[in-house]
């Protein structure tokens, strides 16, 4: 497997501010990468540098052992869907696209079938200023890939696209993907990417907080699994659950979940005990809250950080009730 | 750099930049031509008409200070992509920013001498209708075309660049307008009545050097001008110079 994205102890100061620090990570060809982190992590400032839309303070970021700036019309061998605000709207989409195309040497052929893969045949000679965020989103991947690029960066492509429109990104970044290419993916929801990602890339502040494989996180958020329980007769479960040695934690005001238990051990303990049960079901840490503990406590906007205190009002493992 | 030409050329004709200048270019020439006819010279009485080789060719050349326009041209070109933040797929496409300088100057500088012939053209039609119409020589006004028009449209050619330089350092749309119409309008002006020697060292005194046109100096002050060639380089090189600045600027500029 050949990298088609090195980046090597990469660093971006902001005047004081340190916006990314000593990240380096490797992009697999005919894999997706989802690049991972709450919002202001230093997401975007990653993929800029990459680009060399952002200066870079230290490290490196290479295509194939080339820098962006030093790649023979860059646009052919990498391509990039960055935001949905840039286009003049007076342009007509099918212009937009010509532009760049002229630009870049790209056969004008490649307008048409750029925007029949995306979906925009029908708008081409619409002005852009009147496309809905979707048409934009769309648009801004059609120009990705003009130049046939063997290398995609996206950042945030989901944003603005409504579920019919994120399916279709989904398939579309498999066959990418399929097709050999390299793509760079970011969001700052895993569960968007789950199941579109081979690779993942969590960084958190700046910093790279773990690369793997998402069959590795699996394996990990798997680690979680656990029984979450209703019933009438909460204090009691309590009490008699703190007398085995099982770590629980209360999830709401009659329901608790009860790490590594299965409903073969569990079932029987509840039945010896005499406790009244609602419900039963097996739990499995999602991938989801592997990625917010890697990376929660770090973004302050983000609402499970400001819930992380707030257990007060519930049972904790230990307390005699 | 042809295609990076030929894309830029693109992206001026899909904006409503040309449309909107050439629609100002007819309305400032109209009223010049007006304003010619309606002198005091020619008294509005129709005895008299422009005839003598100087008349014409200021007839002919009455759009000159259309070059402001052809300034606005360039600046526009450049300041356009930071406005509609189309500057970033520029980037991504030519990601060496003195290339994407460089492709805007010479573009520019086409674009502005295409404007040039335009409002001769609009001067010769204009001009030349009304000229019959009052007795005058559409013919005579037609022969002064190879003495007005290669510096005229080399100025507007060279003031195109000029926006594109002053452009390349005040991306802000509104900043570079204001700061280059404020430059032009204002305190040019101010510093030539005060300094007459300065004149022709500021770009209107090179343009007017460059252009090889003998301009009415209304206020009877004859101002010294350089030479033609000397006049066109000097423009060139406030140009070139602003040019040179923005790009080192637009280099450690970050795109967010």
């Amino acid at each position: 497997m050949t990298s088609a994205i090195e980046v090597r102890g990469l660093g971006k100061d902001f005047g004081h501010i340190r916006a990314v620090d000593d990240l380096s990570f490797e992009v697999a060809e005919g894999r997706v990468t989802g690049f991972l982190g709450p919002n202001g992590s230093g997401k975007t400032t990653t993929l800029r540098m990459l680009l060399g839309l952002v200066s870079i303070t230290s490290g490196t970021a290479t295509f194939g052992g080339k820098r962006y700036a030093d790649l023979d019309h860059p646009v052919r061998h990498v391509g990039a869907a960055l935001e949905a605000t840039s286009f003049h709207p007076s342009r007509r989409a099918e212009d937009h696209l010509k532009t760049v195309a002229l630009a870049s040497r790209i056969p004008m052929t490649r307008i048409d079938e750029t925007l029949e893969l995306v979906g925009l045949t029908d708008v081409a000679r619409r002005r852009v200023g009147k496309f809905s965020l979707g048409m934009r989103q769309r648009l801004q991947l059609a120009t990705a890939l003009l130049g046939d690029p063997e290398i995609l960066i996206l950042d945030e492509p989901a944003n603005g696209l409504d579920p019919q429109g994120i399916q279709w990104l989904r398939q579309f970044i498999r066959g990418q993907a399929a097709a050999g290419h390299a793509v760079l993916v970011s969001s700052h929801l895993l569960s968007e990417m789950e199941e579109t990602v081979d690779d993942v890339v969590i960084i958190s502040q700046g910093k790279l907080v773990l690369q793997t494989t998402l069959a590795d996180m699996a394996a990990q958020a798997g680690t979680g699994t656990g029984m979450r329980i209703r019933t009438p007769e909460i204090h009691r479960l309590a009490e008699v659950l703190n007398a085995v040695p099982v770590g629980w934690h209360q999830v709401a005001p009659d329901t608790l979940v009860i790490d590594g238990a299965t409903p073969e051990w569990f079932g029987p303990f509840a039945a010896q005990h005499q406790i009244v049960l609602y419900e039963l079901v097996n739990e499995r840490g999602s991938l989801e809250d592997v990625f917010l503990r890697l990376t929660h406590g770090f973004d302050a906007s983000h609402p499970m950080a400001a819930d992380s205190g707030q257990s007060a009002p519930f049972l904790m493992p230990g307390d005699q009730s | 750099m042809t295609a990076v030409i030929r894309s830029e050329l693109l992206k001026v004709r899909t904006t409503a930049v040309p449309w909107v200048l050439a629609g100002v270019a007819v309305l400032i020439n109209g009223l010049l031509i007006l304003v010619i006819f309606l002198s005091k010279d020619y008294g509005g009485t129709g005895d008299d008409v422009p005839h003598t080789t100087q008349q014409l060719r200021n007839l002919l050349g009455s759009g000159f200070s259309g070059y402001i326009l052809a300034l606005l041209l360039g600046v526009l070109m450049i300041t356009i992509e930071f406005r509609h933040k189309t500057v970033t797929t520029s980037f991504l496409v030519t990601p060496r920013r003195q290339v994407f300088v460089a492709g805007k100057l010479i573009t520019a500088a086409v674009l502005g001498a295409l404007l040039g012939v335009f409002m001769l053209v609009v001067a010769l039609v204009g001009g030349g209708i009304t000229l019959s119409a009052r007795g005058g020589s559409f013919s005579a006004l037609a022969h002064q075309i190879p003495a007005v028009a290669p510096g005229f449209i080399l100025v507007f050619a060279l003031f195109s660049i000029l926006g594109v330089g002053i452009g390349s350092i005040l991306t802000n749309q509104v900043a570079a307008i204001i700061v280059s119409l404020g430059w032009f309008i204002i305190l040019e002006g101010i510093l030539t009545s005060l300094v007459h020697a300065a004149y022709k060292w500021v770009p209107t005194g090179a343009a007017d050097a460059a252009s090889n046109l003998t301009r009415n100096q209304g206020n009877g002050i004859h101002l010294a001008l350089f030479s033609w060639w000397e006049g066109a380089l000097l423009m060139l090189g406030y140009g070139l110079f602003f040019a040179v600045i923005g790009s080192a600027l637009l280099t450690t500029r970050d795109i967010t």
